[in-house]
């Protein structure tokens, strides 16, 4: 190993597949979209640099950007809370359990390989004032057995975070819960049951074992999930895409990256689009560093 | 060793080549034709330059036969809409008659996503041959850009001589008359009038009279609403549906669009205000759910008997006959657009809209493209707009008033009677993004924002885009 980590031509020989993909498909088309930010650039004509204008424009004029940049901090503080916390008791509950271990894990886990349009579109039919809940409930004899009097779980645009973003956040978790419950789950497993076996020795309870074991050994795990959440949420695009048609809620339930695609692709202002894509890979970024310094994380032999 | 070696050098070429095959490779581009690529107006964008696209490459072409795609905005196999259904009757006449020589492969997608798709097409070099616009802000980018072709050439051989007038040209006419990119860049298929749809059996149980005022459609709703109809059934979801409407009291209360386009006036002139007040006032009548129905939702509780009125296009007709119940047609209904009280307004304009095809700049199958537009215009695909469709045919062809859909006679009468026609406003206004925010802004209205603060996005974004 030693030999063939002095041989440089071997290094570069394995690194320049990796190395070139990387320059191909991010890191040239991320400096683009960089100089396009700083472009008046439509679909059909040539970009025109105007300097920062986009930018000025996006943070200072731009009201959809500001309820598009609301909505994706919610999405990710309510990502990042609930799905740890979520995540946490599943993973707990699923390592504690010794019959339907796997089937309960397949269960949760299995939203998240479905495809999200189709979830989208489900969960819109689920959602739609005369159909799915509404009915369900007017069935049961709520709204006076009129479903249409429910509550307009994906059109109220009213309060500061609208019904729909809270609606679609419980549907994000209910899909990517099962994606934190199983890094939990891996991280757990990886336990050592000497250290546990040593706690009740010691007197532990098993409640015990999991705030001053667990919870301190996973800590590497729950700052991966953190950051993967926060990213996840930041560019968290198909499900609202789905749920909510465009142009029904007057961009009300518009994220950073629904604003992004509208910008770029319905109003064909490409440039425009590239300075919204540039904010939301800072923001990425930014939250990924800050979680990694606030989530202190040590390397503990398990 | 050398196994492995011979082993290691398989896989490293087998890595190689898949790498590259995702690459892709196009076909050296054609030089565009020599007119069909107009420069940029000022209209179109003041200093930009429209980007040369390049052609895609032929790659679907075997053997002899020149393969064409056609891009078109709903489901040609699952549609029930009878219009959908007569697009993908053309297409399979024009690929039975020219089996082996043309062949066309259509690219269907929604509505709603429809000019996303069709702008990343073009931005990635893969505009369809053939393309179904409506003529507006839309159409006039791909024409001022030279992604659309101009197609007078074309049209010259005969061809123009089928449609019923020029004007129905207008809408896909653009440049500056005598210029070089002046001409027409989409052929019309068939017209469409905005017009209000009711239902006769409900108006007559509930004594309602078929208004000619915006005071006297309002009585007529409260006389639907206390019999126990729901009035009207509208799509807020579908923002344009509401913008519809609103589009024709604006002009019902005397705005002219040209004014806000030169600054004359702007969005909080008196009579958008009242507009918005008149959709706030009609808005009591609507389905409870209108905010979330959309349009497909919103037609169909009309069709199903659930809501006595639908403002709608007559393209609804389309969809109307192909769903509902048979019987159903017989009661329907069709009056124009009300005038607002008191307004001196022309109360006689209609809005109308035609679907019309364009075709690439850059296609390398014109004749097969112009082709497979002829079939759209031709005798069969008319004849089948009005007596099927129940839209109004744009050629000259005669078809039988007794079978076309009883709705289409009464949407004639008010085509005929009127005055004059006008677009819907978003596609109107001075983009894409113009009118996609003067839709949200009624939106809000209708939510029960105050009309003289929800036109603030509107006002703000032409101070910022177009009167600057």
């Amino acid at each position: 190993m030693d030999k063939l980590m002095r041989n440089k031509k071997a290094i570069i020989l394995f690194i320049a597949p990796a190395l070139i993909m990387f320059t191909a498909v991010l890191f040239i088309p991320v400096c683009k979209a960089i100089y396009y930010s700083l472009c008046n650039y439509k679909i059909n004509y040539h970009p025109k640099y105007i300097g920062i204008k986009n930018y000025v424009m996006l943070l200072t004029k731009d009201k959809t950007m500001k309820i598009a940049f609301r909505n994706s901090m919610f999405f990710m503080i309510f990502s990042i809370v609930t799905q740890l916390i979520f995540g946490l008791i599943l993973a707990a509950l699923l390592t504690n359990i010794k019959k339907g271990r796997n089937f309960f894990k397949n269960i949760y886990y299995l939203p998240c390989v479905l495809s999200s349009a189709a979830l989208g579109l489900l969960w819109m039919f689920v959602f739609m004032p005369r159909l799915g809940i509404n009915q369900m409930l007017a069935t049961m004899g709520f709204f006076n057995g009129d479903c249409t009097l429910g509550p307009q779980w994906l059109f109220s645009t009213e309060g500061y975070i609208i019904l729909p973003i809270w609606v679609i956040s419980f549907v994000a978790l209910w899909q990517y819960v099962g994606q934190s419950m199983m890094l939990y789950m891996a991280q757990i497993s990886g336990i050592s049951s000497d250290i546990y076996e040593a706690s009740y020795i010691d007197g532990c309870s098993k409640r015990q074992s999991f705030f001053y074991i667990t919870l301190p050994l996973i800590k590497p795990m729950v700052a991966t999930a953190m950051s993967l959440n926060a990213i996840g949420s930041l560019k968290f695009f198909d499900l609202i895409y789905n749920m909510i048609p465009e142009g029904f809620l007057s961009h009300k339930a518009d994220v950073i990256a629904t604003h992004l695609y509208t910008q770029a692709f319905k109003f064909s202002k490409l440039g425009y689009g590239s300075a919204i894509g540039v904010i939301l890979l800072v923001l990425c970024l930014v939250m990924t560093v800050i979680i990694n310094k606030f989530v202190k994380t040590e390397s503990y032999d398990m | 060793m050398k196994m492995k070696k011979f082993l290691a050098i398989c896989l490293s070429a087998a890595m190689t080549m898949s790498l590259l095959s995702a690459c892709g490779g196009a076909a050296a581009p054609a030089a565009p034709a020599a007119d069909a690529a107009p420069a940029a107006t000022e209209e179109a964008a003041p200093d930009e330059e429209p980007a040369a696209e390049e052609p895609a490459a032929d790659e679907a072409a075997s053997g002899d036969v020149e393969e064409i795609s056609f891009m078109v905005w709903d489901d040609l196999e699952a549609s029930e809409d009878l219009i959908t259904k007569g697009y993908k009757d053309s297409i399979d006449r024009f690929n039975k008659d020219f089996e082996g020589k043309y062949h066309c492969t259509p690219i269907t997608t929604n509505l709603e996503e429809y000019y996303d798709k069709l702008n990343a097409l073009v931005a990635a070099g893969e505009t369809p041959d053939v393309f179904i616009v409506s003529p507006g802000a839309n159409l006039n980018d791909y024409a001022m850009t030279g992604v659309a072709a101009k197609l007078d050439d074309y049209l010259a051989d005969g061809w123009k001589d089928t449609f019923t007038s020029d004007a129905v040209f207008a809408g896909g006419t653009y440049g500056d008359e005598g210029g070089d990119g002046a001409g027409i860049y989409a052929v019309p298929l068939n017209i469409a009038a905005a017009c209000v749809f009711y239902n006769t059996e409900m108006f007559a149980d509930a004594g309602a009279e078929v208004p000619k005022t915006f005071s006297e459609l309002l009585d007529a709703c409260q006389k639907l609403q206390d019999k126990g109809y729901t009035p009207i059934t509208i799509s807020a979801g579908t923002a344009w549906c509401l913008s519809m409407v609103a589009g024709y009291l604006c002009d019902r209360n005397g705005l002219n669009l040209d004014d806000i386009k030169t600054h004359k006036t702007d969005w909080k002139d008196e009579k958008v205000i009242n507009a918005g007040k008149q959709i706030q006032e009609l808005s009591k009548y609507f389905q409870k759910t209108a905010a979330g129905d959309d349009n497909d939702v919103a037609t169909a509780a009309f069709y199903n008997g659930e809501a006595a009125i639908l403002i709608q296009g007559s393209w609804a007709i389309g969809q109307i006959n192909g769903s509902c119940a048979e019987g159903f047609a017989d009661k329907v209904g069709v009056f124009a657009f009300p005038a607002v009280d008191g307004s001196s307004a022309d109360p006689n304009r209609v809005i109308a809209k035609s679907d019309s095809l364009a075709m690439s700049a850059n296609t390398q199958h014109p004749e097969a493209a112009v082709q497979l537009m002829k079939y759209f215009t031709d005798d069969t695909a008319q004849k089948y707009t009005a007596e099927v469709g129940g839209k109004i045919p744009v050629t000259n062809v005669q078809y039988d008033e007794t079978v076309a859909p009883p709705e289409l006679s009464y949407v004639m009468d008010v085509f005929k009677s009127a005055s004059s026609t006008f677009g819907f406003y978003n596609e109107s206004l001075a983009d894409t993004e113009a009118g996609s925010t003067f839709d949200n802004c009624f939106v809000e209205i209708f939510k029960g924002e105050d009309p003289a603060t929800a036109l603030d996005p509107i006002e703000d974004y032409y101070e910022m885009n177009v009167w600057e």
